[in-house]
């Protein structure tokens, strides 16, 4: 064995020995926080946490939070999809490699590292103030701004991933289908969306486990309710919410449902990925 | 043997035929650099015409000129005329549909779309044709006859056509461009990618081919150019150095330039 080849295996040993032990270290702190969350919130994790609602304290579920937390991410998500794909897809299919383009793309960046609190206070002051003086004091915190949070947060992210998985299909692609005539339009819908539909499905997934984890945006703006509602008018409980809310009191009993709470969370955004993963994963093979 | 190919009828056959394509002082610009330099040939019709020449020579930008799908990118510009059956097809006003139905082009990479292979077919008819189902089935076995997949792919034409092989690949894109009856079809480097097993299937439906269509094809291989044109153009630095005969460029090409490169001095 040479000299070059003996240190050459050696640098190999050592770059897979130091990635290796940063992925161990990145796993570990996933693995503790799932062990912890699951063995401080064990006590309260039971039928009665997806059955009662919040309004019973130490004796009561998070239920309300439950269905809240799942109308506030639907509203996002639905709001943000069409909007984040329609501007992903302009973005790489029609002002790529334009300056107009280049700085929305710019922009975009900037909104996706906005701090989740900001987005939260702007939606109090465009959503909240006038839907309050509209209704005269009727309606004032709702579900529905929380919805609207949320999907600003959503928004960058499926711009992003839009915008990425177009530009990921080859451009042969995009020659092959206009070289039989076919226009644009038909070329952006039916061809290259379909080629890049489980990334921008991916996209998608992936905003709502973001968003499903948001606390900020949603104080100002759900609100939280100690009661069970459907109405996206109404102020609206979510589990985040109520995660910050019993993590600030003292009693023990409410630390364990919030324990809890942040096992449901963290266990669902955690099936969220690795749905996204199998929708990846599966269109893969189908490539081959 | 070669006095025999330059024989009488295949030059008065060469010559009888009236030319497709009639391209004149045409030059193209990338963003300023000049690529190419007063090109002028005439394409006939229902023969192949292979370009050969080294890489970075031009001859795929020609091509892209014959169908204008270089005009998808910005900063592209061609100067110049190219008459297709009289009329030129540079002049802002000809309709980029009549010309893409006409003029049909399979690339070097094998891009099928993600869709069956039955779809992959009728995509492009649907787009120019209104045909019932059954017109359309026929219309798409036709066209995978035309293009020799036909016997391999007629029970799994509901499969996604992701799942053929390269050289299956390639001949489906050959069959969706032909599903259109275009006159012209342009194949730029085709094999390039394909084994060659694959190759040879390719170059035998050329063949066949050309008694329907005017073929043009852009090769880097030699030999390929010799085994199955009709007529060769080599092109070196943008320019149309010598366009003839295909037996007369392998056997007495008229430049030395020509000569150099076919007896690989350079390239």
């Amino acid at each position: 064995m040479s000299a070059l080849y003996l240190r050459r295996r050696i640098a190999n040993w050592v770059a897979l020995a130091l990635s290796g032990l940063a992925t161990l270290l990145g796993l570990a702190f996933l693995v503790w926080i799932l062990w912890e969350t699951l063995r401080q919130g064990i006590a309260a994790l039971d039928l009665k946490l997806f059955t009662k609602i919040t309004a019973y304290g130490e004796d009561g579920g998070l239920a309300n939070a439950m269905v809240g937390s799942l109308i506030i991410d639907f509203i996002g998500i639905a709001i943000a999809t069409p909007i984040g794909v329609l501007a992903g897809t302009w973005l790489a299919e029609y002002a790529n490699r334009t300056r107009l383009g280049e700085a929305i793309r710019f922009l975009n960046d900037i909104l996706l590292s906005a701090p989740s609190i900001v987005l939260g206070l702007f939606v109090y002051t465009i959503v909240v103030l006038p839907i309050t003086s509209l209704t005269s004091g009727n309606t004032t915190f709702s579900g529905f701004a929380g919805g609207v949070a949320l999907a600003l947060i959503a928004l960058p992210v499926i711009v992003r991933t839009t915008d990425e998985m177009l530009r990921l299909v080859p451009s042969t692609l995009r020659e092959a289908a206009l070289s039989l005539g076919v226009p644009q339009w038909k070329l952006t819908c039916q061809i290259l969306v379909r080629a890049a539909r489980s990334g921008i499905i991916t996209g998608v997934l992936l905003a709502l486990a973001r968003i499903s984890g948001e606390t900020a945006p949603l104080l100002f703006t759900a609100f939280g309710n100690n009661y069970m509602t459907l109405n996206p008018l109404d102020k609206m409980a979510s589990l985040p919410q109520v995660i910050y809310q019993y993590a600030n009191d003292p009693g023990d009993a409410m630390h364990a449902l919030a324990w809890a709470g942040a096992f449901v969370v963290t266990m669902f955004v955690l099936l969220l990925s690795l749905a996204s993963r199998f929708v990846l994963s599966r269109n893969k093979v189908s490539h081959e | 043997m070669n006095d025999s190919a330059l024989a009488a009828p295949p030059v008065q056959a060469a010559a009888a035929t009236p030319p497709k394509l009639k391209v004149r002082d045409l030059n193209f610009y990338y963003d300023g650099f000049h690529a190419l330099k007063g090109i002028s040939m005439d394409v006939p019709e229902k023969q192949v015409t292979a370009i050969i020449g080294p890489s970075g020579c031009g001859k795929s930008t020609l091509l892209r000129i014959f169908n204008r799908i270089y005009a998808i990118y910005p900063k592209l510009e061609a100067r110049g005329s190219i008459e297709l059956d009289g009329e030129n097809i540079l002049a802002p006003g000809y309709s980029m549909n009549r010309l893409r139905s006409k003029v049909g082009m399979v690339f070097q990479k094998p891009v099928p779309f993600p869709m069956t292979i039955f779809e992959n077919v009728a995509y492009g008819i649907r787009h120019h044709e209104r045909l019932s189902r059954s017109e359309m089935e026929a219309r798409v076995e036709q066209a995978l006859r035309s293009a020799a997949l036909w016997d391999e792919v007629k029970d799994k034409l509901k499969q996604n056509a992701l799942g053929l092989s390269g050289g299956q690949q390639q001949r489906l894109c050959i069959a969706r461009a032909i599903a259109l009856r275009p006159e012209v079809l342009l194949l730029d480097e085709p094999t390039s990618a394909l084994d060659p097993i694959a190759t040879g299937r390719i170059e035998q439906l050329v063949e066949e081919l050309k008694h329907e269509y005017t073929i043009v094809i852009v090769t880097h291989n030699m030999q390929q150019a010799a085994r199955c044109s009709d007529r060769t153009a080599f092109m070196y630095l943008g320019e149309l150095i010598e366009f003839d005969r295909t037996e007369q460029i392998f056997t007495k090409p008229g430049k030395k330039q020509t000569e150099d490169y076919i007896t690989g001095r350079f390239g």
